[in-house]
């Protein structure tokens, strides 16, 4: 039988978009980015340490992201 | 009026409308698997939105929670990545799953993997790591509940006699309507659960310091290492946190009681709406979640038992109808768990192993009779399990997380065509060595070089399952071109 395409690489550009997109947020909200660069209390954002806003940040984006891709019916 | 009197009437009012929504529920039944066991997929957004996430949050999430912020800090915010992932899996992942059961009458996930696996000792494999890495979490939720009901009732009710109330008011909704009343009675318990601890963690914060900025600021002044990674307890190294991520997300969502709502979706549309959105409900939950725990941090620093962070805050600080509200709602993240892993627990041994090897071409009305007799069984179990300490059982406990995901490449097989082919023997031989791994990686050697079991566990799956299936024989043609050609039609059209 021949080999069908293959489903993990997207075939729209939308796709492949979003895809990056996802990898590249999900990313941010992991080691090293996490434990380096965002590991800190300062500089505080709306009276909150940078740690927490910085994640929260991250994880709207991945949402912004998602509500994104399925309003392009990807 | 005393806390204790408002807490628990509140929960005993709860309990009783969970019992009427079962009433109510059996009568829409009909006498058929698929509306007892899948709602007749048919589930709505707003049904199936709130199910998912008052199964995806337990006792754990409402309690348990706080205390992982009060002990290790900010870290336990990390829980976001999870809940988000868990969306993001839903959206790619469950919309495949959910097309294929539409399509081919699957009713569980081992059905799923057995059809393109041509294989019944992949169906036994699957429905065993199904029953043994879940069963267990029906004595975690009872034992919260139990505990629930006798902080909340002052130790009037003890933690037994709680436990086992509670045990029969999830069985009896959940014999009377089946999966119907276990949605219907989540949609309350998932908007409880969210109004109850959001409500209970603004009330203390601004009782007690003022409101959320002052106390990020007391806390940069008193508990800094509260604030920073890896926590007081050096527990969120990176190893541990890209552990917990994939460990937490696709762990549970390939656990039966998650993977079976895919399935019962009216649409994909519907899944893929649930992607995108169950995350702001799920990672929302850890802000107040975080102020409980972190605030607690101050307050009370010497608690013996972290997990009781939150209600002792309550019942210190709190107003008796506010205690009332959120205990009634700790009680229903509890059920909410409860009801669906002894629903998916009985679904998977009634399809899997009585339907299949026992008693095969039995009417429906015979195995929905059987599935009730299931749930007695269960809660029998259940019961046991919660008043009882067998040492395996907290060994089992501390593998659950890992334990499902070990279906991960056996799914991804199925759900996304490539190149090579994943094999009957592959995944067989990939999940014996994973489970293997976690076990060595948990308890022989605990996550050697700091890195979670779940990657080590996984990583040996993966590498087992790809290298045996090089080596052994393909699912048939006929069965590649059906299911592989569904998903890519469903996929990419014709």
């Amino acid at each position: 039988m021949k080999p069908p395409r293959s489903h993990y690489l997207p075939r729209t550009r939308t796709g492949r978009v979003a895809t990056v997109l996802l990898v590249v947020t999900m990313a941010l909200a992991q080691p090293p980015v996490v434990h380096g660069l965002a590991n800190r209390i300062e500089p505080w954002i709306l009276g909150m340490p940078f740690l927490f806003v910085y994640l929260l940040g991250v994880y709207v984006a991945i949402i912004a992201v998602l509500i994104w891709t399925m309003t392009r019916k990807v | 009026m005393e806390a204790w009197v408002v807490a628990t009437s509140l929960i005993f009012l709860y309990l009783l409308a969970t019992v009427v929504i079962g009433v109510v529920a059996n009568r829409r039944l009909t006498v058929n698997m698929e509306d007892f066991l899948l709602y007749g997929r048919q589930a709505g957004v707003i049904v199936l939105y709130l199910t998912v996430v008052a199964t995806f949050h337990s006792a754990f999430a409402f309690l348990g929670s706080g205390g992982f912020f009060y002990t290790h800090g900010i870290g336990f915010w990390m829980a976001g990545t999870w809940t988000i992932l868990v969306g993001v899996i839903t959206y790619t992942l469950g919309t495949r799953i959910w097309a294929l059961g539409k399509r081919f009458g699957y009713i569980t996930p081992a059905d799923m993997l057995a059809d393109f696996y041509e294989s019944d000792a992949v169906r036994v494999l699957t429905a065993a790591v199904s029953v043994v890495f879940t069963i267990l979490y029906i004595q975690v939720q009872s034992q919260g509940l139990g505990y629930i009901l006798s902080v909340a009732s002052g130790g009037r009710v003890s933690f037994e006699v709680g436990t086992l109330i509670l045990l029969i008011v999830a069985a009896a909704y959940l014999i009377a309507g089946g999966l119907r009343a276990v949605y219907w009675t989540d949609v309350i318990q998932g908007v409880w659960m969210y109004v109850a601890v959001w409500v209970g963690s603004l009330v203390l914060v601004y009782k007690l310091f003022g409101g959320p900025v002052e106390l990020w600021q007391r806390l940069a002044t008193e508990r800094p290492d509260l604030l920073t990674l890896p926590g007081p307890e050096g527990l969120f190294t990176p190893g541990v946190w890209f552990g917990m991520t994939i460990a937490l997300s696709f762990g549970i969502v390939f656990q039966p009681h998650m993977m079976i709502r895919f399935y019962t979706a009216a649409s994909a549309r519907t899944l893929k709406l649930l992607g995108a959105t169950t995350p702001i409900y799920l990672m929302t939950l850890y802000i107040p979640a975080a102020m409980v725990g972190l605030g607690g941090a101050l307050v009370l620093p010497d608690l013996q038992i972290a997990d009781r962070v939150f209600p002792e805050l309550l019942f210190q600080y709190a107003p008796a109808w506010l205690t009332g509200l959120i205990l009634a709602g700790a009680t229903a993240a509890a059920m909410s768990t409860l009801d669906s892993i002894l629903h998916s627990n009985m679904t998977v041994l009634t399809r899997d192993i009585y339907q299949r090897f026992v008693a095969p071409g039995r009417s429906q009305a015979h195995y929905v009779l059987f599935g009730r007799g299931v749930v007695l069984v269960l809660l029998a179990v259940g019961y046991v399990l919660s008043v009882s300490t067998f040492d395996f059982l907290v060994t089992l406990i501390t593998l659950s997380g890992a334990g499902a995901l070990q279906l991960m490449p056996a799914i991804l097989g199925v759900c996304y065509p490539g190149r090579r082919v994943t094999t009957r023997n592959g995944v067989i031989a990939g999940i014996i060595a994973g489970l293997l791994v976690l076990y060595v990686t948990r308890v022989v050697i605990y996550q050697p070089l700091g890195i979670h079991e779940a990657v080590w566990s996984l990583g040996v799956n993966f590498v087992v399952t790809i290298i045996v299936s090089r080596f052994s024989a393909p699912p048939s043609d006929e069965t590649r071109r059906r299911i592989h050609g569904e998903i890519e039609r469903f996929v990419y059209g014709d």
